[in-house]
Parts: C-alpha cells; structure tokens; sequence
C-alpha cells in the first residue's frame, strides 16, 4: 500500500463518518420517536436528541408490549421462522452437498444448481394465489403450519446455493481418506464434511432466519390474526386511529431488531450470503 | 479411487427436489391453470338442518312439554369454480391502463434505483477501501439497513417524509403527496435499504485484489481514474454484473415498502406490478386475472434474465 499522509485519512474518514450517520439517521429518529411523549411528535427542535430536546419516556414501550397481540406476533415470527429454516437446512443441507461432490449425468450438476438459483428470482406473487387457494381448501389458513411451509420453500434455494459453494471450498481429500478408512457417504457426509461447514452453515441459518423473519407478502395473505407474524402485526394495527408515530416507532423497532442483531452476528458471511456464494466476503 | 456416484447421490438430493416440485413448480402450474380461468369463489347454501338449542352448560333447553328447544342450522360452504375463457385474463391485461402505469412505476424504480445503488455502492467502496479510521465500526452501521423489515422500514420512512412537521419538511418538498416525488421517495428508500449491499459486495472485491496488482498498475500511471478504470473496474466486472442480476430479481418484486409507505398513492402513482397484482387477487377477489399478471411478470422477468445474465452461469461453475 502506498503510505497516505494523516490528513488525508482524517478527512476522508470524516466523509465516511457523515455517510454512516445519513445512513443511520431513519433508524436514530425511530428510536427518538419512540421514546416522546405523543404530544411532542412534531414539537420536538433540533436533532430530537433525548435527554438535551426532551425528556425520555419508554411509555410508548410498555404501552405496546404489553398488549397479546404483540406478544402472539412475537412468539409466531419467531416459531414460524425457526421452523421455516429447520426444515430448509434438513432438506437444503444434504442437496447442497450433493451438488457439491457428486456428478449427476441425466441433468448436469450446475444445471441443478441454477434450477434451485432461478427460484431466486421467482416473484412471489406468482405462487401466492395457488397457495392461498390451496391452503384455504385445505383449511390451513392463519396457521402457522401453512406459513412455515412457504417460509420453508422461500429459504430453501438459498440454503442449496450458498451451502454448495461452502462444501466446494472444503478440501475433498479429507472425505476421501474416511471413505478409504471404510465410511459410506452418508457417514463421511455427517462426521467429516459437515462439522468443517458447521460455521459457515450456521451464519447462512441466521440470514435465512431475518429472511423468513421478513417475509410479508405471504404472510399477509395467509395469516390473519392467530398466526399473524410481525410485519403482519406492524402493517395491520396503525389504520385504526390513523398513523400514530410513537406507536409505529416501537413497533417498527420490535420488528427490526432481530434480523438486524442477526446480521451484526453474521457480519463475517453477509457478502457470501446475499450473493449466494458467489462473491466471498 | 474414490467414486462420486452411485445411487446413494439421490437419497441427498432427493429430498430437496421433492420438496421443491410440490411447493414452487406445482403452484406455478396451478397458477398458469388458475389464469387461464374465471375464477369465481362464493359461499353457498347448501341444505338446513334442525339442531337443539343448547345452554352454556351444554344441555338442551326444553320447551313446556318436555321436547327439547330446536333453532335452524344453515349449512354454508366455500365452493371454486373455475370456467374456460378463452384468454380473456392475458387480453384483459394487454389493454388494462393500470397494469401499463404499472409497468412505467416497476420499469423508473427498477432502472433507477438499481442504477443509483450500483454507482452509489461503487463510490462508498473506494472510499472504504482506504485507511480509514474507525472503518470497522462504520462499515457495521451501513449493515444496519440491508436486514431491516422492509414493511417496518416503509412506516418509518413514512414518519421521516411526514410533510407536516417530519424531519424532511423544511425541505418543502411533497415527498408523499405529489405522484412524481412519493416516486422518488420510493426510490430513495430502496437506496437506503439497498446501496449497503452493493457497497459491501464491492468493498470484498476490492478487498480481494491483490495490492502487487495495483502497485505494477502505478508504475504505469498515476491517475487514480485510470487504474480504475483498465485494471479495476475490469476485475470487478462479473461481480457487478451479480450484484446487478440479484438487485433486478428483488427489484422488480417491489411491494413491501409501497404496502406501508404509500399503499400505491397518490392514485396510482406507486402502484408497482407485484402491489397491482396483489390487489386484483387478494382485495378484488379477482384470481384469475391476478395470477395472469404474475404470470406475464414471471415470463418478463425470465426473459430478461436470460437474455442479459447468460455469463452469470459461468460463475457457478
């Protein structure tokens, strides 16, 4: 690297400074609105700094945690992703293995690959009226088994993709000598490739739980009350009494700070996920 | 020699395949069925039957002489119907005005903000490639936007474009409330959400060039614009192409953000496809014709990317 003077660094990390804070400014006035009083939504001067514009309250807070429907909200975002990723790895994991070491012939291996890929790009309207036609035939409508499933079916290729280029980047001759020593696949598979992938397995569990954790489109269609997720939640209750912006700032916060967590844990392995394994970060 | 074949490569993929047959490709059949039908779903009465009036406790009221109290039961049932009609869903919406209005609100958003967001990601990339102090930290906060609820993100940025009073009204633009600029807005909000990742995808990039490579270029030039762009932007190239391939496919998908920030407003001035759609299906009762939009979507989409991302097969070599 050439040597830059210290000035230089200095400036430009300043321009780096004021970008992330334009970037950080909606969530900072989220969290300012949520600590008003509603009163002082608009009243507020300055910069709503709490503490030097106005005296902080987190009656916003418990106003709305305290109500079941943000707690049954919380609890189906949470089973509901949880259980859409779980079934995604279980079905997702060994698929992406497959693709990896295996050679298939009637259909090439990296034409698989873009079959599970080209999903990706699959826009979610096309499968949400089969889907809520078939649920409501089957009654499954607002249950979370029917949103699982479809959370499960949107996290699924990107488990395949990105977990196929995790077990490519892992050395092949580790797998061979268990198979030499007289392991089948499936035992050089579970105690030899899998424990090497673990980590980056894991941090693609966690993106694809903020995915899921996201998800409205279905959501919306097909949950209503019993099994409404949060954005479900956030999106429904704010029509009633027109926008009430403390109330959307808590809600919109409760929403955004576990995927947003996540992402901060999976930092590592954001670039490789997001690009499903095309570009290492 | 080990052999990578032999039957038990199915019993791994298998699964997945299944998985994926039952619940993508047989809905999208179901779909093209759907949209090629009037749809017609109605609750009809199919019989009656006498029932007992019951108390809370569970016995029956009787009446005086001793029968027990009986009420009408009306049996209801969700019946579907589908009927043939010729195409008429795909014609209808060849000559729909809203689905062409549409199609212009998906077609700026898309080129624009993909656009911006590529150019603006490239830009924060260079200025993060350098020393910077406390770069670690800053490069966190910019994550922040990429994982946020987009239908949570919508309402905040309903709160930051609030024309009365929001932190944005000394501005004096009608961000929401005149058709051109709640167009912006929205683009502005996908900027927030978006440019992260392209700027973290092009900082790993640029991360993973080799500094000797940059170092020979120098001996060569000293324009910074230059290196660029001969020697950098020319390893970046499939990377773009990538970023720009994954932010079409999320793009023209466009409907959280409208759901909660503008709900299509003013009019129909950010009613994008996916939001259309969505509406004709799901608040107009109006399958048939919802799924042949999403059909018609599905084909633009494929074409388009095959057309102009054949080279991203190679890699996923």
């Amino acid at each position: 690297m050439i040597r830059r003077s210290r000035l230089s660094d200095a400036f430009w990390s300043l321009v780096a400074l004021l970008v992330a804070m334009v970037f950080f400014f909606p969530l900072y006035w989220a969290i300012s609105n949520s600590l008003r009083r509603p009163v002082e939504t608009f009243t507020v001067t300055g910069l709503g700094m709490p503490f030097v514009d106005f005296t902080p309250t987190l009656d916003n807070w418990r106003l709305q945690l305290g109500t079941p429907e943000a707690y049954n909200a919380l609890a189906n975002s949470t089973v509901i992703s949880f259980s859409a990723v779980a079934i995604a790895l279980l079905l997702g994991v060994p698929a992406a293995y497959a693709l990896a070491r295996f050679r298939f012939f009637t259909v090439p291996n990296r034409d698989l690959t873009i079959w599970f890929l080209s999903q990706r790009v699959l826009p979610p309207v096309a499968t949400a009226v089969p889907f809520f036609i078939l649920f409501s035939s089957f009654d499954l409508l607002d249950t979370r088994l029917a949103l699982t499933l479809v959370s499960a079916t949107f996290v699924l290729p990107f488990v395949v993709v990105i977990c196929r280029q995790t077990f490519y980047d892992l050395p092949v001759e580790l797998e061979e000598a268990a198979l030499v020593d007289g392991a089948g696949h499936v035992k050089a598979f579970l105690w030899v490739a899998l424990p090497l992938a673990a980590p980056a397995i894991a941090a693609a569990a966690l993106i694809m739980f903020a995915f899921a954790w996201n998800e409205y489109l279905f959501a919306v269609i097909l949950t209503i009350k019993n099994a409404a997720t949060l954005p479900v939640h956030i999106a429904g209750g704010v029509d009633t009494r027109g926008v009430q912006f403390w109330f959307v700032a808590v809600r919109s916060l409760i929403a955004m700070v576990p995927p947003v967590l996540l992402a901060l844990i999976a930092q590592r392995y954001i670039v490789r996920g997001l690009t499903l394994g095309a570009v290492k970060g | 020699m080990i052999r990578w074949t032999g039957r038990i490569k199915f019993l791994f993929l298998l699964p997945a395949v299944l998985w994926v047959l039952s619940f993508t490709v047989f809905p999208l059949g179901y779909s093209l069925y759907l949209s090629l039908h009037e749809v017609e779903r109605k609750v009809v009465i199919t019989g009656r039957e006498k029932v007992p009036v019951l108390k809370s406790d569970g016995t029956p009221v009787l009446k005086a002489d001793g029968t027990p109290r009986t009420r009408t039961k009306v049996i209801r049932e969700l019946q579907t119907s589908f009927t043939w009609n010729n195409f008429a869903n795909y014609l209808r919406a060849f000559r729909d005005e809203e689905v062409r209005e549409a199609v212009r609100v998906t077609v700026i958003f898309t080129v624009a903000a993909v656009g911006i967001e590529i150019l603006l990601g490239l830009g924060l990339a260079w200025l993060f490639n350098r020393g910077l102090y406390a770069r670690g930290f800053l490069r966190s906060v910019m994550i922040l936007p990429i994982f946020a609820t987009p239908v949570a993100v919508g309402y905040l940025f309903f709160t930051i474009f609030y024309e009365l009073g929001g932190p944005l009204s000394w501005t004096g633009i009608p961000w929401l409330s005149d058709p051109d600029w709640a167009l912006v807005s929205i683009i502005l909000v996908d900027l927030w959400q978006w440019t992260p990742f392209c700027f973290l995808v092009f900082l790993a990039a640029l991360q993973g060039i080799p500094d000797e490579m940059i170092e020979t270029a120098q001996l060569d030039t000293n324009s910074q614009w230059e290196i660029w762009r001969y020697v950098i932007l020319p390893i970046l190239k499939p990377v773009i192409v990538i970023v720009l391939l994954l932010r079409f496919a999320e793009a023209v998908k466009l409907f959280d953000i409208i759901a909660t920030l503008t709900k299509g407003g003013p009019g129909i001035a950010t009613q994008s496809y996916s939001y259309l759609a969505f509406n004709r299906g799901f608040k107009m009762n109006d399958f048939g014709y919802a799924s042949a939009l999403a059909f018609l979507l599905l084909v633009a989409v494929m074409v388009i990317v095959t057309l102009f991302f054949r080279r991203l097969r190679t890699s996923y070599e």
